[in-house]
């Protein structure tokens, strides 16, 4: 995986051949004519209707997933919340019935002295989820609204946060062996509850956001203001 | 149709449009985005054997993942195992069928679908498959690739065995199984299987035609 070594492989067109007398400093495959089968990545000529080589419908952009990407993120913060505040289990012990939130849950692994744990728990319920929210919310604006951030690490937090984003799903699994495994009555008995759905749309949203944004939009935007960061 | 034959040496990066030029790249390398870092092509290492090889080892070691029972409580004298799709089936029949459904789909659906499509596609390549209805069902399954390897959860179930391990060590005794064994082995076998996939790779195929 030698991956630095790789980068300087690879230069912008532009440099290589230049089309023009002043060649742009980054040349785009829509000022090219040319543009990515969204289904397969084969290049493609941007005058044609379907892709060469899966037929699928041809787009140069989507400007209406800057809006979609919004609108799935908006509804995930408000899940969150609900998912932050509602019980996501509860436990009986011994006659005894208490309900864990996602925090309280965690402040209990703390007081009982499983640190390692309470880390990937507390990384997986609450850190992700949040970090993912705000990530991609700071991402939408720097579109919609042209803040000037650095693209190039705008695009490392948005690969980040698609990478990290399914860890979320942790919490549900651990909830669902919990579930299964203890059921004896009275004794000690554990039941999901309100909050377990509201996490598992959390993750599906968030998901859903990163997954239909066109990045492409970002780089655009700025490219008009000779930005090059 | 021939205008695009000049273009074969440019590729876009998928994040940022940008184009540039492809060169051959020296094995185990991968060629990034000079502007935004997107990983843009690795080199084309994919075999047909070594995954079909890899594909048969995880079906056989998915039967006892989902079939053998992965946790195992003692509590004052009882005893309660669970599978991964019980542990799943438990969630759905206490009402919360969307948790049910997610952890279904990440830990059991999923990895099958993604085991039987790329054997389904290796098998095409590797028997050559002209037919129009297996270049159509091959070209399918490459479609719709990347939404089922999304959705393949294996390594987090198996950090999740852990944390509710020691979750429930609180208040009993944990064992684990031999289905603890298989299913840690068949996410072992999906990790190869799928570093030794390439999708690029797998499209190149239909291109030939």
């Amino acid at each position: 995986m030698s991956i630095d070594q790789s980068t300087a492989a690879n230069k912008p067109v532009s440099q290589v051949m230049p089309r023009s007398e002043n060649p742009p400093k980054h040349l785009q495959g829509n000022q090219l004519g040319l543009c990515l089968c969204s289904v397969c990545k084969k290049l493609n000529v941007t005058r044609n209707s379907h892709c060469r080589r899966c037929f699928s419908p041809l787009s140069t952009r989507n400007y209406a997933s800057v809006q979609q990407s919004w609108a799935l993120l908006v509804t995930a913060t408000i899940l969150l919340v609900l998912a932050n505040i509602y019980p996501i289990t509860l436990l009986t012990n011994r006659g005894v019935v208490t309900n864990d939130t996602i925090f309280s849950g965690i402040s209990h692994l703390v007081q009982t002295g499983m640190f390692p744990i309470a880390i990937i728990v507390f990384t997986a319920s609450i850190l992700v989820p949040w970090l993912k929210i705000f990530g991609l919310a700071t991402y939408l604006a720097a579109i919609s609204f042209n803040l000037p951030i650095s693209k190039r690490k705008l695009m490392v937090g948005f690969h980040i946060i698609e990478w990290i984003g399914r860890w979320s799903m942790l919490d549900l699994f651990v909830i669902s062996l919990t579930v299964a495994l203890v059921n004896m009555g009275q004794l000690l008995d554990a039941k999901p509850a309100p909050a377990a759905t509201a996490f598992a749309l959390v993750i599906l949203l968030t998901q859903l956001a990163a997954k239909v944004l066109d990045t492409r939009l970002l780089w655009d935007r700025l490219e008009k203001k000779h930005d090059t960061n | 149709m021939h205008e695009l034959d000049d273009h074969d040496s440019i590729i876009l990066c998928r994040s940022c449009d940008l184009a540039v030029t492809k060169r051959a790249l020296p094995s185990s390398a991968r060629a990034i985005c000079p502007r935004c870092d997107t990983v843009l092509y690795d080199s084309p290492y994919c075999s047909i054997n070594g995954m079909l090889a890899l594909c048969l080892a995880a079906l056989i070691i998915f039967i006892p993942a989902n079939l053998l029972p992965v946790l195992e409580i003692h509590f004052l004298g009882s005893v309660r195992t669970t599978t991964v799709i019980e542990a799943a089936i438990a969630v759905w029949a206490q009402g919360y069928w969307v948790v049910g459904l997610a952890v279904l789909v990440a830990a059991v659906i999923a990895p099958a679908v993604l085991i039987l499509s790329i054997l389904a596609q290796v098998i095409i390549v590797k028997l050559k498959l002209q037919r129009s209805f297996w270049q159509r069902t091959y070209t399918t399954l490459l479609k719709n690739q990347g939404l089922i390897a999304q959705m393949t959860m294996l390594e987090i179930y198996v950090i999740s065995f852990l944390v509710s391990a020691f979750q429930l060590s609180d208040f009993s005794d944990v064992f684990f199984g031999m289905g603890t064994f298989s299913f840690t082995m068949l996410f072992v076998i999906i990790l190869f299987l799928q570093r030794e996939y390439n999708l690029e790779h797998m499209w190149s195929y239909v291109d030939e035609h």
